[in-house]
């Protein structure tokens, strides 16, 4: 309690934890709980099967057993992926992931066209434990273990092995050296503690950190005990961008990618033609 | 510890850093790219052509700018400011012509731009220029020269150089590749630029805008089948490259 100058005796904002006060605060109206759980609803990470659009019962790796699993966040990432491995054998659709946040460019919640859904899982014809998935979309904090609960389920096998492919802006690199005089792009890795292959690059140093869906994944992948790897290129150039992608060759030689990837020269003439079809470019940098 | 000390331009951090002039650098690398070679005889400007919207008039997206009659200057980094900094040398052009009946040397009005640029970063209440720029031309002893600006106001010549997105890949391209026999002839060093440009451009020739200036002659700007020639021509030279190399090796 306080008195104020005017003579009133008003409630001093407190912190400490009164009885009464837990109650009156947790009450929540009817209203509040309508829209609480409406924006729930619109934020749901709903998994769909191809065919059917229906939402899958079960987690996509405990509805189908997996080997190798490659994860591409982030258009550049998907790019490689699109053209380096996509190109070299027959992959199927098996289910794609529909959520909706406030980076959305529609508002629309009930009908997500494919194109923005761009969370696609894809499984190899020849050898369908190996899976793939393409996720061009923003995964919001709140969405991550949903997305991980749907893709790999409450308990997952520990005998598969994740790669994630992954692009951020160099400026978010901290060291002691200028960013001028780094040479981006280039590539680091960080690993869990159950792979026990090399990485292909040098891996991440302190003090950075990873962010968004990779970092959720990898430590999803940490605490089962998943043998993981993420590879994090580091870039100024964040929009679709040859030079960036092709930071990412020197994955191909990996064990990760080893017998998935067949023909280079090919996938970087289809490289080049993806980077035609590209957006027109703001007016305000020439 | 960045955060505390860039939201002014004039506020040195404890490190020595001026964080808002190495951001206006960021700013550089989101133009298209361009290149800058000095030949002995010719200046070659190139650059990456920005896709322009089905509504646009192409003719009023143009990195490549003439500042006089023997000087012209390509930009990467944002458009306005680039406009601004053009219009400014240009009338700086003119005034020096008539001032001391002599146009200007290609340094002259590169330290005039470095200058201008200078200036705004060390006033309050303003930002650094976001543009980088690729300088070129001949002086009146007939020499050709080459200089780059950037937004901190520093200038220097180069023989070769790039600004803008992926400039690093392109300049390590030339310093792999300009030799005395590269620039020999005039052709040869066009090809150059188109070569280093083809590394990073993504689309291939028809996204390349070239312009040179020969000793004496004003600025030429190619014009897109000129340019396709000269791509048939490097491909054409990389495909008998590559025959000579498969025959050796059998």
């Amino acid at each position: 309690m306080a008195a104020t100058f005017f003579g009133e005796v008003v409630k001093a904002p407190c912190r400490e934890e009164e009885e009464e006060e837990e109650e009156e605060g947790r009450r929540e109206t009817p209203e509040d709980r309508e829209v609480r759980q409406q924006l729930a609803r619109k934020r749901e990470v709903r998994l769909l099967r191809r065919q059917t659009k229906t939402s899958l019962e079960v987690a996509l790796l405990e509805k189908y057993p997996c080997s190798k699993f490659i994860i591409a966040i982030g258009n550049n990432a998907v790019a490689f992926l699109s053209s380096f491995v996509m190109n070299s054998g027959v992959w199927e659709e098996v289910g794609c992931a529909k959520l909706w946040n406030e980076w959305c460019r529609t508002t629309d919640t009930t009908h997500l066209s494919s194109t923005e859904a761009f969370c696609v899982f894809y499984h190899l014809k020849s050898n369908p434990s190996v899976f793939l998935c393409q996720c061009s979309c923003y995964v919001a904090e709140d969405q991550q273990y949903q997305w991980l609960e749907k893709v790999f389920g409450s308990c997952p096998r520990k005998n598969m092995q994740i790669t994630i492919l992954t692009c951020r802006h160099v400026t978010d690199y901290k060291t002691s050296e200028s960013t001028g005089s780094l040479p981006s792009p280039f590539l680091k890795a960080l690993k869990t503690q159950n792979f026990k292959d090399s990485a292909c690059c040098p891996l991440l140093e302190q003090p950075n950190i990873v962010h968004d869906l990779p970092a959720a994944v990898l430590s999803y992948c940490q605490v089962w005990k998943i043998p993981a790897i993420l590879y994090l290129c580091y870039t100024d150039v964040m929009k679709l961008d040859l030079i960036t992608v092709e930071a990412f060759k020197p994955i191909l030689s990996t064990r990760s990618l080893k017998g998935l990837v067949k023909n280079i020269p090919q996938s970087t003439e289809i490289l080049k033609k993806l980077m035609t079809t590209n957006e027109i470019q703001s007016n305000i940098y020439t | 510890m960045a955060s505390r000390y860039d939201r002014a331009i004039t506020v040195f951090s404890p490190d020595g850093h001026l964080f808002q002039v190495e951001y206006a650098q960021e700013a550089v690398k989101k133009g298209s790219t361009a290149v800058g070679i000095r030949g002995t005889n010719i200046v070659v400007l190139g650059v990456e052509k920005k896709s322009v919207a089905k509504l646009q008039d192409e003719r009023t997206v143009r990195k490549i700018c003439a500042l006089d009659d023997h000087v012209c200057m390509a930009f990467a980094g944002l458009t306005a400011d680039a406009r601004v900094v053009i219009n400014r040398a240009r009338v700086e052009c003119q005034s020096h012509k008539l001032t001391v009946e002599d146009p200007v040397t290609v340094e002259y009005i590169t330290r005039f731009i470095a200058t201008l640029k200078q200036k705004y970063t060390q006033s309050n209440g303003r930002r650094p220029f976001g543009i980088s720029a690729l300088i070129v031309g001949f002086d009146d002893d007939g020499i050709s020269r080459l200089y780059q600006t950037d937004p901190s106001g520093t200038y220097h010549a180069w023989k070769a150089n790039a600004i803008g997105r992926n400039a690093k890949t392109v300049r390590e391209f030339l310093e792999k590749n300009y030799t005395e026999d590269a620039i020999a002839s005039d052709s040869e060093a066009i090809k150059l630029a188109i070569k280093a440009l083809l590394e990073v451009v993504q689309s291939g020739g028809k996204n390349i805008e070239l312009a040179i200036i020969r000793r004496n002659q004003p600025l030429k700007m190619f014009s897109a089948k000129e340019v396709e020639l000269y791509v048939t021509e490097i491909e054409k030279e990389k495909e008998e490259a590559e025959k000579k190399k498969s025959k050796k090796s059998v």
